[in-house]
């Protein structure tokens, strides 16, 4: 019983803590159709209007967009999908993590 | 107006050309273009209420013919074909508005055009067609069409100053043809392009996107 106590605590503890809430903190979307600069900021203003979203980071070379969400906040693949078809281009793969 | 036209333009700077410019927008975006294209200059202020239509405002003024027309834009963008290394494009454009000029008795006359627009590009690639169709109440109707390719020396990220090397060709509605290279320096929301006809004409363009 009492190590069974102290596995929930632990478990509680690590669900609660700065790293469980900063493990969905960035999205890693890889987007069909970027190919400029324009592209690039159509996507920054898009997502620059979400309270979930702190900053994105866009890397052209990799056609990729790195979503930095805010401390806590979600931001389901429903939406970022239908956030990337409002900028104009296409979701390849929605990957999650540090 | 006419100062900003005369600034941007420069008296006999004028080459004939139809500028080849991505005329939708992301959804909620704003896009100002200035172009040149020798028998008119062009000023188009576009908002895309989605990532498939824009509705906005065009000022044209041929210089030959001092004819000044104010139109109201909607472009339609038809279908996109987003891959993971390109992205291609069909647009129908058409706008309506008045035309005033010479030719008129300084008179206003419906005035209005159509016009399909199609491009593919990577990053390393440039490849563009458009037409118009363009009719006014009175006057003449005429047809034009525009090609244009391009290639970037090298490849930039989103931020760098992106430079492209572009020759565009334009048959016009009196049948003649004009052959334009041209340089093109993209960086973040600003779009700037250069360049010398065969016919010694110098083009300039600008478009800004926020």
């Amino acid at each position: 019983m009492k190590k069974l106590l102290s596995a929930t605590a632990f478990l509680m503890a690590l669900c609660f803590s700065p790293f469980a809430l900063s493990l969905d903190e960035k999205v890693y979307v890889n987007v069909n159709g970027m190919v400029c600069d324009f592209c690039a900021r159509a996507l920054e203003k898009v997502f620059g209007r979400q309270e979930s979203v702190e900053s994105i980071k866009v890397d052209l070379d990799d056609r990729l967009v790195v979503i930095h969400l805010r401390k806590g906040e979600q931001l389901d693949d429903a939406t970022i999908t239908q956030l990337i078809t409002d900028s104009g281009y296409a979701v390849r793969e929605i990957k999650r993590g540090e | 107006m006419r100062l900003l036209l005369r600034t941007f333009v420069g008296a006999g700077l004028i080459v004939p050309a139809l500028v080849l410019a991505r005329p939708v927008s992301y959804s909620g975006g704003w896009t100002l273009m200035l172009m040149n294209d020798g028998t008119k200059n062009t000023v188009h202020a576009h908002y895309s209420p989605t990532a498939k239509t824009s509705l906005g405002y065009r000022f044209e003024y041929w210089q030959n013919r001092e004819l000044r027309l104010d139109l109201l834009q909607v472009n339609r963008l038809l279908k996109r074909w987003n891959r993971p290394d390109s992205q291609a494009n069909l647009y129908l454009k058409s706008g309506v508005g008045i035309a005033h000029g010479n030719e008129f008795d300084d008179k206003a006359r419906m005035a209005g055009f159509a016009s399909l627009a199609a491009d593919w590009e990577n990053r390393r690639y440039f490849v563009a067609y458009e037409n118009r169709y363009t009719w006014m109440k009175d006057g003449d109707d005429f047809f034009s069409q525009s090609a244009r390719i391009g290639w970037a020396p090298y490849e930039g990220d989103y931020g760098d100053l992106h430079t492209w090397l572009m020759l565009q060709v334009d048959h016009l509605a009196d049948n003649r043809m004009v052959i334009t290279p041209l340089v093109r320096f993209f960086k973040g929301v600003h779009l700037l392009e250069t360049g010398l006809s065969d016919r010694g004409a110098v083009l300039l363009n600008y478009i800004f996107r926020y």
